[in-house]
């Protein structure tokens, strides 16, 4: 368990106030926000170099989406921290170690192919979290995830079409899928790693299911899919206690990028 | 890293697949509205070509119904002769011949003026 104890830390930086429970709702809401925002501002990366002008306005309209969903999920972090810091504080002004995204969004945006499976592995584990907390007894969130999943819906359809073809075509396209996903495999479970507030989270009725059960069932769907595109099956999560932690130089360069402007002026009002 | 690629398969890339063609995109507006052509996409297959047709045509929420049709799907007919006849043919008009000319003809042969329309008591 030692190994948790940064994501706890990060954890208690941003609240002392309330009980386990609003702890490890927020805890949960930063985890999220963090991964949408993430791969929401690398795949907005694509915007004007997509393969061709139809994919780029959409892959671009994804991105747009996450990145939507990333602020609608700080505001409500911020609401419940409620420490005097809004969406924008939350989301630019931390330094890259106080992130908690998964370390699935550590690997860059890459080639189109890398971009397609990062998508694939993240959207459908996401798919399984947010069915998990459709119910969820904290209503705010219940409402915000009715909303995040009609929109989700689409990107599964959108992903899911684009890992068929690069699979299906051979050559050229399935040998590069295939090194996205070899290089990409150990990291895909960590989106559902176990979070510490767990215990809180089902005790109280936030999330429906433990993270290890939210897991398998994303995983079984991996696998039907991969099964049929005959690509190799996912392998264990590699480092599960350090999944939302330590994270790589790539996303160190890359928070270096989306806090650079706002960065420019700390007390300027945009 | 590379090698990693060993267990790929020979079989070249598919060339019909990945080949872009253009999808026609008709729109409704709002429910009860008629299907407006609303642009075109172009996209390797319907899937896609869905997908695009989402994004140009309805990600702003100015749709609530889309049709994609591949534009070799539909049938063309732009033949002058069969559509802008040079015969007359006003006969086949719900209004029948188009008279003004010929009245305005038999007037001019009898010497008669065009009567003006009544304007009130005379």
């Amino acid at each position: 368990m030692t190994e948790s104890e940064p994501v706890e830390r990060i954890a208690m930086d941003f609240t002392d106030a309330g009980d386990g429970r609003e702890r490890a709702i927020a805890l949960l809401l930063l985890s999220m926000a963090d991964d949408e925002f993430v791969i929401g501002f690398s795949d907005s990366e694509w915007t004007g170099i997509g393969p061709i002008l139809e994919e780029d306005v959409a892959i671009s309209s994804l991105a747009q989406d996450e990145l939507g969903h990333a602020q609608a999920l700080y505001r409500l972090f911020a609401e419940v921290v409620a420490d005097g810091r809004d969406a924008d504080a939350v989301a630019y002004d931390r330094p890259a170690e106080g992130y908690l995204h998964a370390r699935l969004l550590d690997h860059g945006r890459g080639d189109w192919a890398a971009t397609i499976a990062r998508r694939y592995l993240y959207e459908t584990a996401d798919a399984a979290r947010l069915a998990a907390l459709a119910e969820t007894s904290f209503e705010p969130l219940r409402d915000l995830v009715a909303k995040i999943r009609r929109e989700e819906r689409y990107h599964l359809m959108h992903v899911e079409a684009w890992l068929d073809r690069l699979a299906e075509a051979g050559g050229e396209p399935r040998r590069r899928l295939m090194v996205a996903l070899e290089a990409m495999g150990p990291d895909a479970g960590t989106v559902l790693a176990l979070l510490p507030g767990e215990p809180a989270l089902l005790r109280h009725g936030i999330l429906a299911e433990p993270f290890a059960a939210v897991e398998s069932t994303w995983r079984a769907r991996v696998d039907g899919t991969f099964g049929r595109l005959g690509l190799a099956a996912l392998p264990a999560t590699r480092d599960p206690g350090t999944a939302r932690t330590r994270h790589s130089h790539a996303f160190r360069a890359l928070h270096h990028e989306f806090t650079m402007v706002r960065g420019s002026e700390a007390a300027a009002t945009w | 890293m590379g090698e990693a690629a060993g267990a790929v398969e020979a079989e070249p890339v598919d060339e019909a697949a990945g080949v872009l063609e253009p999808w026609e995109v008709f729109r409704q507006e709002k429910d009860g509205d008629p299907m407006r052509h609303g642009g075109s996409v172009m996209a390797p297959d319907a899937t896609l070509a869905v997908h695009y047709a989402r994004e140009m045509y309805g990600r702003r929420q100015e749709s609530v119904h889309l049709w994609v049709v591949r534009r070799a799907d539909i049938h063309d007919l732009a033949d002058p002769d069969l559509l802008q006849p040079p015969l007359d043919r006003s006969f086949k008009k719900p209004g029948g011949y188009v008279m003004r000319e010929k009245l305005a003809a038999a007037r001019e042969a009898s010497g008669q003026q065009k009567p003006r329309a009544n304007k009130g008591d005379r």
